[in-house]
Protein backbone atom coordinates (compact mmCIF):
# COMPACT_ATOMS: atom_id res chain seq x y z
CA UNK A 1 0.00 0.00 0.00
CA UNK A 2 2.81 2.40 1.16
CA UNK A 3 4.93 1.39 -1.81
CA UNK A 4 2.39 2.24 -4.65
CA UNK A 5 0.65 5.24 -3.17
CA UNK A 6 4.65 6.76 -3.64
CA UNK A 7 4.77 5.13 -7.00
CA UNK A 8 1.69 6.47 -7.78
CA UNK A 9 2.69 9.85 -6.57
CA UNK A 10 6.03 9.14 -8.76
CA UNK A 11 3.68 8.69 -11.49
CA UNK A 12 1.75 11.75 -11.00
CA UNK A 13 4.65 14.05 -10.88
CA UNK A 14 6.05 12.40 -14.20
CA UNK A 15 3.12 14.06 -15.78
CA UNK A 16 3.16 17.37 -14.76
CA UNK A 17 4.26 20.39 -16.75
CA UNK A 18 5.21 23.72 -15.33
CA UNK A 19 4.07 26.59 -17.59
CA UNK A 20 4.77 30.21 -17.17
CA UNK A 21 2.51 33.19 -18.13
CA UNK A 22 3.99 36.15 -18.98
CA UNK A 23 3.32 39.56 -21.17
CA UNK A 24 2.64 43.42 -20.44
CA UNK A 25 -0.48 44.31 -18.60
CA UNK A 26 -3.31 44.27 -20.55
CA UNK A 27 -2.62 41.76 -22.68
CA UNK A 28 -5.14 39.19 -21.26
CA UNK A 29 -2.75 36.46 -19.58
CA UNK A 30 -5.87 35.96 -16.66
CA UNK A 31 -8.48 35.82 -19.43
CA UNK A 32 -6.44 33.32 -21.28
CA UNK A 33 -5.90 30.86 -18.50
CA UNK A 34 -9.27 31.20 -17.20
CA UNK A 35 -10.69 30.79 -20.78
CA UNK A 36 -9.01 27.64 -21.15
CA UNK A 37 -10.85 26.34 -17.50
CA UNK A 38 -13.98 27.29 -18.48
CA UNK A 39 -14.11 29.77 -15.87
CA UNK A 40 -15.84 33.47 -15.98
CA UNK A 41 -14.18 35.44 -17.63
CA UNK A 42 -16.61 38.49 -17.24
CA UNK A 43 -14.63 39.97 -13.83
CA UNK A 44 -10.96 39.88 -13.91
CA UNK A 45 -9.06 42.59 -12.25
CA UNK A 46 -5.55 43.54 -13.23
CA UNK A 47 -3.65 40.97 -11.27
CA UNK A 48 -1.77 41.99 -8.33
CA UNK A 49 1.01 39.18 -7.84
CA UNK A 50 -0.08 35.95 -9.33
CA UNK A 51 -2.28 33.04 -9.77
CA UNK A 52 -1.30 29.33 -10.36
CA UNK A 53 -4.22 27.15 -11.79
CA UNK A 54 -3.97 23.37 -12.14
CA UNK A 55 -5.49 22.45 -14.89
CA UNK A 56 -5.88 18.51 -16.55
CA UNK A 57 -5.01 18.72 -20.31
CA UNK A 58 -5.03 15.40 -22.37
CA UNK A 59 -2.93 12.90 -19.84
CA UNK A 60 -0.98 15.58 -18.95
CA UNK A 61 -1.61 18.16 -15.86
CA UNK A 62 -0.48 21.66 -16.21
CA UNK A 63 0.89 23.89 -13.58
CA UNK A 64 -0.07 27.69 -14.92
CA UNK A 65 1.77 30.06 -13.19
CA UNK A 66 -0.16 33.71 -14.38
CA UNK A 67 1.95 36.19 -13.44
CA UNK A 68 0.69 40.03 -12.89
CA UNK A 69 2.43 42.16 -15.91
CA UNK A 70 2.45 45.71 -14.55
CA UNK A 71 5.65 47.35 -14.87
CA UNK A 72 6.59 47.48 -10.73
CA UNK A 73 6.06 44.12 -10.70
CA UNK A 74 7.95 42.66 -13.63
CA UNK A 75 11.02 42.55 -11.92
CA UNK A 76 9.44 39.65 -9.90
CA UNK A 77 8.96 37.25 -13.02
CA UNK A 78 12.40 36.25 -12.38
CA UNK A 79 11.57 34.57 -9.35
CA UNK A 80 8.78 32.32 -11.63
CA UNK A 81 11.68 31.16 -13.97
CA UNK A 82 12.99 27.82 -12.32
CA UNK A 83 11.64 24.50 -13.66
CA UNK A 84 9.71 26.03 -16.27
CA UNK A 85 8.88 23.59 -19.11
CA UNK A 86 6.72 26.16 -20.83
CA UNK A 87 6.44 29.42 -21.85
CA UNK A 88 3.55 31.56 -23.08
CA UNK A 89 3.69 35.06 -24.16
CA UNK A 90 1.14 37.16 -24.57
CA UNK A 91 0.54 39.96 -26.47
CA UNK A 92 -1.80 42.59 -27.25
CA UNK A 93 -2.50 42.81 -30.99
CA UNK A 94 -4.18 45.79 -30.98
CA UNK A 95 -2.08 47.81 -28.68
CA UNK A 96 0.67 48.93 -31.73
CA UNK A 97 1.84 52.06 -29.67
CA UNK A 98 3.62 49.52 -26.92
CA UNK A 99 4.65 46.80 -29.26
CA UNK A 100 8.48 47.69 -28.64
CA UNK A 101 7.90 47.91 -24.94
CA UNK A 102 6.50 44.60 -25.88
CA UNK A 103 9.31 43.19 -28.01
CA UNK A 104 11.97 45.15 -25.40
CA UNK A 105 10.75 42.77 -22.32
CA UNK A 106 10.44 39.71 -24.75
CA UNK A 107 13.82 39.94 -26.02
CA UNK A 108 15.51 40.18 -22.05
CA UNK A 109 13.24 37.37 -21.14
CA UNK A 110 14.81 35.34 -23.72
CA UNK A 111 18.02 36.02 -22.51
CA UNK A 112 17.50 34.30 -19.02
CA UNK A 113 19.33 31.00 -18.82
CA UNK A 114 17.11 29.66 -16.62
CA UNK A 115 14.29 29.67 -19.62
CA UNK A 116 16.59 28.47 -22.30
CA UNK A 117 15.06 24.74 -22.17
CA UNK A 118 11.95 26.22 -22.11
CA UNK A 119 9.19 25.65 -25.25
CA UNK A 120 8.19 29.47 -26.03
CA UNK A 121 4.56 29.83 -27.23
CA UNK A 122 3.63 33.64 -28.41
CA UNK A 123 -0.51 34.59 -28.35
CA UNK A 124 -1.06 37.08 -30.36
CA UNK A 125 -4.41 37.73 -27.99
CA UNK A 126 -7.59 40.38 -29.42
CA UNK A 127 -8.00 38.82 -32.76
CA UNK A 128 -11.62 39.61 -32.52
CA UNK A 129 -10.46 43.57 -32.31
CA UNK A 130 -11.40 44.90 -35.13
CA UNK A 131 -7.64 46.48 -36.23
CA UNK A 132 -5.56 44.02 -34.30
CA UNK A 133 -2.30 42.82 -35.99
CA UNK A 134 -2.08 39.87 -37.60
CA UNK A 135 0.11 37.17 -35.76
CA UNK A 136 2.83 37.50 -38.92
CA UNK A 137 2.59 41.28 -38.60
CA UNK A 138 3.33 40.72 -35.16
CA UNK A 139 6.20 37.91 -35.56
CA UNK A 140 7.61 40.69 -37.51
CA UNK A 141 7.95 43.24 -34.89
CA UNK A 142 8.94 40.86 -32.31
CA UNK A 143 11.77 40.09 -35.13
CA UNK A 144 11.28 36.15 -34.12
CA UNK A 145 13.19 35.28 -36.92
CA UNK A 146 16.24 36.04 -35.44
CA UNK A 147 15.57 33.43 -32.51
CA UNK A 148 18.04 31.18 -31.26
CA UNK A 149 17.61 28.16 -33.30
CA UNK A 150 17.72 25.94 -30.52
CA UNK A 151 14.50 27.51 -29.39
CA UNK A 152 11.44 26.33 -30.36
CA UNK A 153 8.61 28.43 -30.58
CA UNK A 154 5.31 28.67 -32.53
CA UNK A 155 2.91 32.04 -33.11
CA UNK A 156 -0.89 31.80 -32.59
CA UNK A 157 -3.41 34.30 -33.18
CA UNK A 158 -5.91 34.18 -30.34
CA UNK A 159 -8.78 35.65 -28.72
CA UNK A 160 -9.46 34.80 -25.06
CA UNK A 161 -12.64 36.72 -25.31
CA UNK A 162 -14.05 33.90 -28.24
CA UNK A 163 -11.95 31.16 -27.27
CA UNK A 164 -10.71 31.20 -30.89
CA UNK A 165 -7.20 29.97 -31.02
CA UNK A 166 -6.57 28.50 -27.64
CA UNK A 167 -6.51 25.17 -27.89
CA UNK A 168 -4.40 25.10 -31.20
CA UNK A 169 -1.94 27.07 -28.84
CA UNK A 170 -1.84 25.10 -26.49
CA UNK A 171 -2.12 21.74 -27.85
CA UNK A 172 1.31 23.06 -29.43
CA UNK A 173 2.82 23.85 -26.05
CA UNK A 174 1.99 20.76 -24.35
CA UNK A 175 2.99 18.60 -27.51
CA UNK A 176 5.89 20.29 -27.71
CA UNK A 177 6.85 20.01 -24.37
CA UNK A 178 5.59 16.40 -23.63
CA UNK A 179 7.75 15.38 -27.07
CA UNK A 180 10.92 16.99 -25.27
CA UNK A 181 9.88 15.68 -21.58
CA UNK A 182 8.25 12.05 -21.99
CA UNK A 183 10.57 10.84 -24.68
CA UNK A 184 9.91 7.34 -23.60
CA UNK A 185 5.86 7.34 -24.07
CA UNK B 1 17.89 -33.52 27.35
CA UNK B 2 16.43 -36.04 25.57
CA UNK B 3 14.59 -34.25 22.74
CA UNK B 4 17.50 -31.89 22.56
CA UNK B 5 19.84 -34.87 21.91
CA UNK B 6 17.60 -36.42 19.24
CA UNK B 7 17.24 -33.25 17.53
CA UNK B 8 21.06 -32.95 17.19
CA UNK B 9 21.17 -36.50 15.99
CA UNK B 10 18.41 -35.69 13.43
CA UNK B 11 20.31 -32.93 12.28
CA UNK B 12 23.54 -34.34 12.35
CA UNK B 13 21.88 -37.07 9.79
CA UNK B 14 20.54 -34.45 7.60
CA UNK B 15 24.34 -32.49 7.48
CA UNK B 16 25.92 -36.10 6.17
CA UNK B 17 23.04 -36.44 3.62
CA UNK B 18 23.42 -33.76 1.97
CA UNK B 19 26.97 -33.63 1.81
CA UNK B 20 28.16 -35.15 -1.38
CA UNK B 21 25.88 -32.22 -2.93
CA UNK B 22 27.16 -28.91 -1.29
CA UNK B 23 30.77 -30.77 -1.66
CA UNK B 24 29.93 -30.90 -5.29
CA UNK B 25 28.88 -27.17 -5.28
CA UNK B 26 32.00 -26.28 -2.73
CA UNK B 27 34.56 -27.69 -5.33
CA UNK B 28 32.66 -25.89 -8.41
CA UNK B 29 32.61 -22.67 -6.71
CA UNK B 30 36.24 -22.94 -5.77
CA UNK B 31 37.50 -23.43 -9.10
CA UNK B 32 35.65 -20.66 -10.56
CA UNK B 33 37.15 -18.33 -8.10
CA UNK B 34 40.55 -19.34 -8.60
CA UNK B 35 39.63 -19.34 -12.99
CA UNK B 36 38.94 -15.76 -11.89
CA UNK B 37 42.21 -14.62 -10.07
CA UNK B 38 44.10 -16.24 -12.33
CA UNK B 39 42.51 -14.47 -15.28
CA UNK B 40 43.23 -11.07 -13.52
CA UNK B 41 46.94 -11.75 -12.66
CA UNK B 42 47.54 -12.33 -16.01
CA UNK B 43 45.42 -9.20 -16.57
CA UNK B 44 47.45 -7.30 -14.56
CA UNK B 45 50.67 -8.30 -15.73
CA UNK B 46 50.27 -8.37 -19.57
CA UNK B 47 48.95 -4.74 -18.24
CA UNK B 48 52.33 -3.92 -16.66
CA UNK B 49 54.49 -5.13 -19.27
CA UNK B 50 52.25 -3.29 -22.01
CA UNK B 51 53.13 0.05 -20.75
CA UNK B 52 56.38 -0.66 -20.02
CA UNK B 53 57.11 0.62 -16.37
CA UNK B 54 55.21 3.42 -15.15
CA UNK B 55 58.05 5.52 -14.79
CA UNK B 56 58.95 5.77 -17.94
CA UNK B 57 55.06 6.71 -18.83
CA UNK B 58 55.03 9.20 -16.15
CA UNK B 59 57.91 10.87 -18.09
CA UNK B 60 56.80 10.76 -21.66
CA UNK B 61 53.82 11.94 -20.39
CA UNK B 62 55.15 15.15 -18.41
CA UNK B 63 57.45 15.53 -21.56
CA UNK B 64 54.23 15.71 -23.92
CA UNK B 65 52.60 18.01 -21.42
CA UNK B 66 55.20 20.93 -20.71
CA UNK B 67 55.55 20.95 -24.52
CA UNK B 68 52.11 21.43 -24.91
CA UNK B 69 52.29 24.40 -22.15
CA UNK B 70 55.20 26.00 -23.53
CA UNK B 71 52.76 26.45 -27.11
CA UNK B 72 50.25 27.78 -25.40
CA UNK B 73 52.25 30.00 -23.02
CA UNK B 74 53.88 31.43 -26.19
CA UNK B 75 50.63 31.61 -28.30
CA UNK B 76 49.45 33.40 -25.24
CA UNK B 77 52.12 35.90 -25.19
CA UNK B 78 52.36 36.70 -28.86
CA UNK B 79 47.99 37.57 -28.92
CA UNK B 80 48.58 39.89 -25.93
CA UNK B 81 51.62 41.78 -28.29
CA UNK B 82 49.69 41.58 -31.39
CA UNK B 83 49.29 45.23 -32.66
CA UNK B 84 48.55 45.64 -36.46
CA UNK B 85 45.36 45.37 -37.21
CA UNK B 86 45.05 42.18 -39.82
CA UNK B 87 45.96 39.80 -37.08
CA UNK B 88 43.70 41.75 -34.28
CA UNK B 89 40.90 40.51 -37.03
CA UNK B 90 42.23 36.99 -35.91
CA UNK B 91 42.19 37.45 -32.43
CA UNK B 92 38.97 36.31 -31.30
CA UNK B 93 39.60 32.81 -33.31
CA UNK B 94 42.81 32.71 -31.90
CA UNK B 95 41.50 32.94 -28.21
CA UNK B 96 38.94 30.49 -28.99
CA UNK B 97 41.62 27.79 -30.31
CA UNK B 98 43.41 28.71 -27.29
CA UNK B 99 41.02 27.49 -24.96
CA UNK B 100 40.13 24.47 -26.76
CA UNK B 101 43.91 23.59 -26.38
CA UNK B 102 43.57 24.42 -22.57
CA UNK B 103 41.24 22.15 -22.46
CA UNK B 104 42.60 19.51 -24.36
CA UNK B 105 45.59 19.59 -22.20
CA UNK B 106 43.56 18.71 -19.21
CA UNK B 107 42.26 15.93 -21.30
CA UNK B 108 45.33 14.52 -21.12
CA UNK B 109 45.99 14.85 -17.51
CA UNK B 110 42.69 13.17 -16.61
CA UNK B 111 43.42 10.13 -19.16
CA UNK B 112 46.88 9.52 -17.50
CA UNK B 113 45.51 9.90 -14.10
CA UNK B 114 45.47 6.28 -13.59
CA UNK B 115 49.16 5.73 -13.14
CA UNK B 116 50.49 8.67 -12.43
CA UNK B 117 51.91 10.48 -8.81
CA UNK B 118 49.46 12.44 -7.15
CA UNK B 119 52.43 14.74 -7.34
CA UNK B 120 52.75 15.11 -10.49
CA UNK B 121 48.82 15.02 -11.28
CA UNK B 122 48.40 18.16 -8.96
CA UNK B 123 50.70 20.37 -10.19
CA UNK B 124 49.90 19.91 -13.87
CA UNK B 125 46.04 20.70 -12.87
CA UNK B 126 48.03 24.23 -10.94
CA UNK B 127 49.73 24.57 -13.82
CA UNK B 128 46.32 24.44 -15.89
CA UNK B 129 44.52 26.50 -13.70
CA UNK B 130 47.27 29.12 -14.24
CA UNK B 131 46.87 28.88 -18.08
CA UNK B 132 43.49 29.42 -18.10
CA UNK B 133 43.64 32.26 -15.70
CA UNK B 134 46.11 33.91 -18.41
CA UNK B 135 43.23 33.13 -20.65
CA UNK B 136 41.04 35.03 -18.88
CA UNK B 137 42.77 37.76 -18.60
CA UNK B 138 43.65 37.98 -22.05
CA UNK B 139 40.08 37.73 -23.13
CA UNK B 140 39.02 40.26 -21.19
CA UNK B 141 41.86 42.24 -21.98
CA UNK B 142 41.46 41.93 -25.65
CA UNK B 143 37.68 41.53 -25.66
CA UNK B 144 36.15 44.66 -24.95
CA UNK B 145 37.38 45.76 -28.20
CA UNK B 146 35.70 42.72 -29.75
CA UNK B 147 32.79 43.15 -28.61
CA UNK B 148 32.65 46.98 -29.91
CA UNK B 149 33.43 45.72 -33.18
CA UNK B 150 30.82 43.13 -33.10
CA UNK B 151 27.59 45.69 -32.62
CA UNK B 152 29.51 48.01 -34.55
CA UNK B 153 29.69 44.92 -37.59
CA UNK B 154 25.97 44.37 -36.93
CA UNK B 155 24.54 48.01 -37.10
CA UNK B 156 26.33 48.30 -40.54
CA UNK B 157 24.09 45.26 -41.56
CA UNK B 158 21.32 46.69 -40.74
CA UNK B 159 22.23 50.24 -42.03
CA UNK B 160 23.34 49.37 -45.42
CA UNK B 161 20.02 50.01 -47.02
CA UNK B 162 18.68 52.94 -44.63
CA UNK B 163 21.62 55.47 -44.00
CA UNK B 164 25.72 55.10 -44.80
CA UNK B 165 26.20 57.12 -41.71
CA UNK B 166 27.30 53.79 -39.75
CA UNK B 167 31.03 55.10 -40.90
CA UNK B 168 31.22 58.16 -39.36
CA UNK B 169 29.65 56.60 -35.95
CA UNK B 170 32.56 54.08 -35.95
CA UNK B 171 35.04 56.11 -33.85
CA UNK B 172 32.98 56.70 -30.89
CA UNK B 173 31.52 53.34 -29.55
CA UNK B 174 28.74 55.68 -27.94
CA UNK B 175 27.01 57.38 -31.45
CA UNK B 176 27.43 53.92 -32.30
CA UNK B 177 25.00 52.47 -29.51
CA UNK B 178 22.61 54.61 -29.86
CA UNK B 179 21.94 54.56 -33.43
CA UNK B 180 21.32 50.70 -32.88
CA UNK B 181 18.46 50.66 -32.01
CA UNK B 182 17.26 53.18 -34.70
CA UNK B 183 18.25 51.06 -37.39
CA UNK B 184 15.11 48.46 -36.71
CA UNK B 185 12.73 50.97 -36.67
CA UNK B 186 11.93 51.31 -40.70
CA UNK B 187 11.17 48.04 -40.45
CA UNK B 188 9.06 49.02 -37.88
CA UNK B 189 7.24 52.27 -39.09
CA UNK B 190 5.81 50.07 -42.17
CA UNK B 191 3.89 48.40 -39.77
CA UNK B 192 2.76 51.61 -37.76
CA UNK B 193 1.32 53.06 -40.67
CA UNK B 194 -1.76 51.15 -39.73
CA UNK B 195 -2.39 52.72 -36.53
CA UNK B 196 -5.72 52.45 -35.59
CA UNK B 197 -8.21 54.80 -35.59
CA UNK B 198 -8.40 57.50 -32.73
CA UNK B 199 -7.80 61.20 -31.96
CA UNK B 200 -4.39 62.71 -31.94
CA UNK B 201 -2.18 65.80 -31.86
CA UNK B 202 -5.30 68.00 -31.40
CA UNK B 203 -5.29 71.35 -28.98
CA UNK B 204 -8.11 73.13 -28.19
CA UNK B 205 -10.41 70.99 -30.19
CA UNK B 206 -13.78 69.55 -29.19
CA UNK B 207 -13.83 65.82 -30.67
CA UNK B 208 -16.90 63.96 -31.30
CA UNK B 209 -17.13 60.62 -32.18
CA UNK B 210 -20.07 58.08 -32.75
CA UNK B 211 -19.90 54.41 -32.91
CA UNK B 212 -22.19 51.83 -34.28
CA UNK B 213 -23.52 49.18 -31.96
CA UNK B 214 -21.07 46.33 -33.08
CA UNK B 215 -18.66 47.15 -29.95
CA UNK B 216 -15.76 45.81 -32.19
CA UNK B 217 -13.44 48.22 -32.68
CA UNK B 218 -10.70 49.59 -30.57
CA UNK B 219 -9.85 53.46 -30.16
CA UNK B 220 -7.00 56.05 -29.10
CA UNK B 221 -6.53 59.20 -28.23
CA UNK B 222 -3.12 60.26 -28.03
CA UNK B 223 -1.63 63.69 -27.65
CA UNK B 224 -3.97 65.92 -26.77
CA UNK B 225 -4.08 69.29 -25.24
CA UNK B 226 -7.06 71.31 -23.75
CA UNK B 227 -9.64 69.01 -25.74
CA UNK B 228 -12.99 67.61 -25.00
CA UNK B 229 -13.67 64.72 -25.83
CA UNK B 230 -16.76 62.54 -26.49
CA UNK B 231 -17.26 59.19 -27.67
CA UNK B 232 -20.53 56.96 -27.76
CA UNK B 233 -22.04 53.71 -28.42
CA UNK B 234 -19.94 50.48 -27.81
CA UNK B 235 -16.36 49.96 -28.49
CA UNK B 236 -14.27 47.08 -27.49
CA UNK B 237 -11.08 48.56 -25.93
CA UNK B 238 -9.81 52.26 -25.60
CA UNK B 239 -5.69 53.75 -25.75
CA UNK B 240 -5.48 56.66 -24.07
CA UNK B 241 -1.91 58.06 -24.21
CA UNK B 242 -0.09 61.38 -23.41
CA UNK B 243 -3.29 64.09 -22.38
CA UNK B 244 -3.18 67.40 -21.08
CA UNK B 245 -5.92 69.45 -19.39
CA UNK B 246 -8.91 67.03 -21.48
CA UNK B 247 -11.91 66.35 -20.83
CA UNK B 248 -12.79 63.05 -21.90
CA UNK B 249 -16.52 61.10 -22.21
CA UNK B 250 -16.18 57.48 -23.06
CA UNK B 251 -19.83 54.84 -23.51
CA UNK B 252 -19.26 51.47 -22.73
CA UNK B 253 -15.89 49.46 -23.19
CA UNK B 254 -16.57 45.76 -23.65
CA UNK B 255 -12.81 44.74 -23.29
CA UNK B 256 -10.31 47.23 -21.05
CA UNK B 257 -9.00 51.17 -20.52
CA UNK B 258 -5.54 51.39 -20.59
CA UNK B 259 -4.64 55.27 -19.73
CA UNK B 260 -0.70 56.44 -19.71
CA UNK B 261 0.68 59.88 -18.58
CA UNK B 262 -2.33 61.84 -17.71
CA UNK B 263 -2.32 65.01 -16.49
CA UNK B 264 -5.08 67.75 -14.97
CA UNK B 265 -7.92 65.68 -16.72
CA UNK B 266 -11.21 64.59 -16.19
CA UNK B 267 -12.49 61.41 -17.33
CA UNK B 268 -15.88 59.62 -17.06
CA UNK B 269 -15.52 56.14 -18.21
CA UNK B 270 -17.14 52.47 -18.65
CA UNK B 271 -15.49 49.30 -19.22
CA UNK B 272 -14.65 45.66 -17.75
CA UNK B 273 -11.38 46.64 -16.70
CA UNK B 274 -9.45 50.05 -16.03
CA UNK B 275 -5.43 50.36 -15.44
CA UNK B 276 -3.81 54.22 -15.19
CA UNK B 277 -0.21 54.84 -15.24
CA UNK B 278 1.50 57.88 -14.82
CA UNK B 279 -1.47 60.10 -14.03
CA UNK B 280 -1.60 63.11 -12.24
CA UNK B 281 -3.81 65.68 -10.31
CA UNK B 282 -6.89 63.73 -12.42
CA UNK B 283 -10.67 62.99 -11.60
CA UNK B 284 -12.13 59.60 -12.61
CA UNK B 285 -15.88 59.18 -12.46
CA UNK B 286 -15.96 55.41 -13.39
CA UNK B 287 -17.78 52.34 -14.02
CA UNK B 288 -16.00 49.07 -13.70
CA UNK B 289 -16.60 45.31 -13.53
CA UNK B 290 -13.16 44.68 -11.78
CA UNK B 291 -11.11 46.97 -9.76
CA UNK B 292 -9.17 49.32 -11.26
CA UNK B 293 -5.61 50.33 -10.45
CA UNK B 294 -3.41 52.92 -10.65
CA UNK B 295 0.65 53.07 -11.08
CA UNK B 296 3.15 55.74 -10.29
CA UNK B 297 0.41 57.88 -10.21
CA UNK B 298 -0.51 60.90 -7.77
CA UNK B 299 -3.26 62.90 -6.66
CA UNK B 300 -6.14 60.73 -8.66
CA UNK B 301 -9.83 61.00 -7.29
CA UNK B 302 -12.50 58.72 -8.55
CA UNK B 303 -15.89 59.31 -8.37
CA UNK B 304 -18.92 56.92 -9.79
CA UNK B 305 -19.97 57.91 -13.67
CA UNK B 306 -22.29 59.98 -14.01
CA UNK B 307 -22.84 59.94 -17.87
CA UNK B 308 -26.34 60.44 -20.11
CA UNK B 309 -26.97 60.43 -23.39
CA UNK B 310 -29.87 58.71 -25.64
CA UNK B 311 -29.44 54.84 -26.20
CA UNK B 312 -26.66 54.92 -23.22
CA UNK B 313 -28.75 52.03 -20.95
CA UNK B 314 -28.86 50.11 -23.62
CA UNK B 315 -25.42 49.99 -24.96
CA UNK B 316 -24.34 49.76 -21.08
CA UNK B 317 -26.47 46.51 -21.16
CA UNK B 318 -25.17 45.07 -24.41
CA UNK B 319 -21.34 45.53 -22.65
CA UNK B 320 -22.10 43.60 -19.57
CA UNK B 321 -22.08 47.19 -17.97
CA UNK B 322 -25.48 47.33 -16.23
CA UNK B 323 -25.82 48.09 -12.97
CA UNK B 324 -22.84 49.54 -10.79
CA UNK B 325 -20.70 47.27 -9.04
CA UNK B 326 -19.32 49.90 -6.53
CA UNK B 327 -15.51 49.04 -7.45
CA UNK B 328 -15.43 52.51 -8.88
CA UNK B 329 -13.81 53.22 -5.23
CA UNK B 330 -12.09 50.02 -5.10
CA UNK B 331 -8.95 51.16 -6.15
CA UNK B 332 -5.48 48.93 -6.46
CA UNK B 333 -2.24 51.09 -6.42
CA UNK B 334 0.43 49.18 -7.79
CA UNK B 335 2.97 51.08 -5.93
CA UNK B 336 1.27 51.24 -2.40
CA UNK B 337 1.05 47.39 -1.64
CA UNK B 338 -0.28 48.20 2.07
CA UNK B 339 -3.01 47.66 4.10
CA UNK B 340 -3.39 51.25 4.64
CA UNK B 341 -4.58 53.89 2.20
CA UNK B 342 -2.52 54.89 -0.59
CA UNK B 343 -1.93 58.57 -0.55
CA UNK B 344 -1.81 58.72 -4.44
CA UNK B 345 -5.26 58.65 -4.72
CA UNK B 346 -8.76 59.13 -3.23
CA UNK B 347 -12.49 59.56 -3.43
CA UNK B 348 -13.74 62.85 -4.71
CA UNK B 349 -16.04 64.56 -2.58
CA UNK B 350 -19.34 65.12 -3.33
CA UNK B 351 -19.66 68.14 -3.40
CA UNK B 352 -17.22 68.61 -5.69
CA UNK B 353 -18.31 65.89 -8.03
CA UNK B 354 -19.65 67.21 -11.97
CA UNK B 355 -23.44 67.05 -12.13
CA UNK B 356 -24.94 64.22 -14.71
CA UNK B 357 -23.34 64.70 -18.10
CA UNK B 358 -25.65 65.05 -21.03
CA UNK B 359 -24.39 64.18 -24.59
CA UNK B 360 -27.84 65.21 -26.73
CA UNK B 361 -28.48 63.19 -29.46
CA UNK B 362 -27.59 65.70 -32.10
CA UNK B 363 -24.53 66.07 -30.90
CA UNK B 364 -24.02 61.90 -31.24
CA UNK B 365 -25.32 61.79 -35.08
CA UNK B 366 -23.46 64.98 -36.15
CA UNK B 367 -20.30 63.24 -36.41
CA UNK B 368 -21.94 59.45 -36.84
CA UNK B 369 -19.17 57.08 -38.10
Amino acid sequence: MGLLSIIRKIKRKEKEMRILMVGLDNSGKTTIVLRINGEDTSVISPTLGFNIKTIKYDKYILNIWDVGGQRTIRSYWRNYFEQTDGLVWVVDSSDVRRLEDCKMELDNLLKEERLSGASLLILANKQDIQGALTPNEIAKVLNLDAMDRTRHWKIVGCSAYTGEGLLEGFDWLVQDVASRIYILD
Amino acid sequence: MEEDQSKSRTKDIRDESLDPITEKKQAAMLERLSNLHQSRLQESISRKTDNSSPLESTKSFLDRFSEAKRSIQDELDRCRLVSDPESKGRLKSDLEQLSMSIAELEKLVSENSYFLPSYEIRSSLTSISELKERLENANSMLLPKKKFAFKNKAAKKDQNNATSTAETGASDSVSVDIKAPETILPEKLNIQIRDSPGFRNRVDAVLVKHFKSSGKGDFTLSDLKSCEVRLTGRLRAVFIHRLKSCRVFVGPVLGSILIEEVEDCLFMLASHQIRIHHARNTDFYLRVRSRPIVEDSSSVRFAPYHLSYEGLDKDLQDSGLDGDTGNWGNVDDFRWLRAVQSPNWSILPEDERVSIVKISSAETCSEDS
